[in-house]
This record gives structure tokens, sequence and C-alpha cells, in this order.
């Protein structure tokens, strides 16, 4: 998938252990866009601040989407919600990261019935992890945090690949849901 | 002036309403759609300055959509609810919008959600939903459930797995 990297590295370090290197150092740095979707939205600030204080693990806000490598979808995603979303995903730069929060993103929740709302959200982006819950708590955002730092590490996060990928699939589903792009 | 005395003096009938915990006096009058727009001005000059909300109830059975245009009265505390009725089929009634310009926004959400046409005004459109090719989704006959299965059920799952760095 990656093409050939026309300046290669000196081979004191192999490719394949640089990529864990890269890994390993991008697992510390994540910026979170700030993006706030449905209810969510509210458990961020005591993530955030000096309660649970996120930045410990490196996880700081970021404002614009062009600077930031993880998304968070907080809440039910209408239509009309689900097309920024896209856009704000695809202006993200490589290697990015998804967390759908809450039961809305998973299957509809309380919107499980409701006209305007998409009801699973990896039907139209890639989804790196789900955390259940209506509400969940900071608790359980510290350790979905944790748990994609230690799947980045690992390499399962592949998220953006599967986009790269299926990218003709996923923008069929997306074109199915929303018809124009100009508004 | 306060509601029933403009009540009296237009020959209007009204009930009381009662609500739980709440004091206030507040009145419900069925009037004629021709009238109304004097009515509405009547209790505007009346102290009756702040439009509180247009609403819109689907009446399915009886054939009908009724309009309730919501005003509220700061110098007596007093709510006054006007409510019109409209054949379902075709609901089409003016537009009000000169009398306080709230009055638009209320009027492009019913129009988009229940399909009520307002004459005279000019922004009827495309407004909260996007995309939107259905019948107004809440009318009574519209079916919320089949069209959610129907349109996001029936999108496919992507396939799983993917490559590997």
């Amino acid at each position: 998938m990656t093409p050939e990297n026309p300046n290669p590295l000196p081979s004191i370090i192999p490719e394949k252990d640089w990529k864990k290197i890269q890994r390993m150092l991008s697992k510390r740095s994540l910026w979170m866009v700030h993006f706030c979707t449905g209810c969510g939205a509210m458990e961020m600030p005591p993530t955030m601040t000096s309660r649970y204080d996120m930045e410990r693990f490196g996880i700081i806000p970021m404002a614009t989407p062009r600077q930031a490598d993880l998304l968070l979808v907080t809440g039910y995603v209408a239509v009309k919600t689900l097309k920024r979303i896209v856009r704000v995903y695809e202006q993200m730069q490589d290697p990015k990261y998804v967390i759908a929060f809450g039961s809305c993103p998973i299957n509809g929740g309380i919107y499980w019935d409701s006209y305007n709302t998409i009801k699973r959200l990896d039907k139209y982006i890639p989804v790196d992890m789900y955390i259940a819950g209506c509400m969940p708590r900071p608790e359980a955002i510290m350790d979905a945090f944790l748990k994609l730092m230690k799947d980045i590490d690992e390499g399962r996060a592949d998220g953006w690949l599967r986009y790269k990928k299926y990218y003709e699939k996923y923008k069929a589903n997306q074109r199915r849901v929303f018809k124009r792009w100009d508004e | 002036m306060n509601a029933v005395g403009i009540f009296k003096e237009l020959g209007i009938e009204y009930e009381e309403m009662k609500v739980k915990g709440n004091k206030d006096p507040r009145y419900r009058a069925k009037v004629d759609p021709e009238k109304l727009e004097d009515i509405i001005l009547k209790f505007k000059n009346n102290g009756f300055r702040h439009f509180v909300a247009l609403s819109c109830v689907d009446w399915i059975k009886e054939g009908n959509m009724e309009l309730i245009y919501h005003l509220f009265s700061y110098d007596n505390l007093e709510d006054v609810f006007l409510s019109i009725y409209l054949p379902r089929d075709q609901p089409k009634y003016k537009s009000l919008r000169h009398l306080f310009p709230q009055i638009e926004t209320y009027e492009r959400e019913i129009h988009e959600m229940f399909g009520v046409e307002f004459e005279g005004n000019d922004r009827l459109g495309e407004f909260i939903l996007e995309d939107w090719e259905d019948m107004p989704p809440m009318r009574k006959d519209f079916d919320t459930e089949k069209y959610a299965k129907e349109k996001y059920g029936s999108v496919p799952l992507v396939e799983e797995g993917g490559e590997k760095e």
C-alpha cells in the first residue's frame, strides 16, 4: 500500500523497526480535533481539565483538523452532522484515528427509529474504538485512550488504511444518505 | 386590558386552562382564520407584545391541521393561545411575519416539518433537514420507523479487516 520511499533511511535501522518507532512516538502525541457532536461533548471538559487531565498521556485538544490525528464523535450523528464529520475526517492527515463515543454511533441508541440520524457510524467512516454507554464517564474515555494507544503501538488501529482501501465503498455509502456536497 | 376583556370586546368564545404548578392565567380560543390577523393585532396593541411560539398539531382523524399562535403579556402575566384549523390535505395560510418578525422562522419550520404553505413568506425552503425527499416528517402518516429501517438499515457494511501496516 505505502509507496516506495525515494529517500531511504540509512540501513542502520531496518524499515520494519523504524515503523515501530514511528508508532511508538505517534501514540504519545495524539492531538484531538475539537469537534463536538451531540451530548457527549459534555464529558470532555472534565477529561481535559485537572480532574482527569488527559494531557498527561500527551492528548491535547486542537482547533484545526489539519493538525489533529484523533477525531472523537461524541454522540448521535444526524445526517447533517455526518456531512461535516466526513469533511473534517478527510481534512485530517494520516495517520488518523476515530473514537465513537456513547451508544448512538453504535446502533442509534435512543434515536434507533429517528428519521434523521444514522445508526451505525462505521458504515460511513472507519472507527478504531467504540466506547459504549450513555454517557460514558471520563474514566471510560481515559480507558479508551489507553486502549487506542496500545492498538496504535501494536499496529491494529488501521482505520485510515481501511478508508483508503475501501474508499469507493465508503463514498457509495455516504452518497446513499446525503446527495449534495455544495452546502 | 387583560385577556378576558379583549375576548369579551371581540366576542370570542374562550376557555380557561389549568396547569399544575403554574397559577398564571392562560386562555385558549378557537378563532376564524379570516379574522386571526386583526385579533393578533388587537392583542399586540393591548400589552401582548411577546410572541412566544407558533406550533402545529396534526389531527389526522379529524382531517385538520391546527396552528396555534401563542402570545404572552408581561403586564398581566397572561398566556393566550389562538388556534386556527386548516384542511389537512391542502394546508394553506397567509404569512403573518409583518406582525412579529420571529413568525417567519416558525413558518419555515412548520412548512418543512408539516408541509403547511404560508403565502407571502418568500423564505420557505430547505431549513433544518438536508437532502430531504420524502413527505414532511412530522406528519402523523409518516412512518418514521419504516423510513429509518429502509434508509439506514439498507446501507451495507464495508468489508472488515483491511491491510496491516
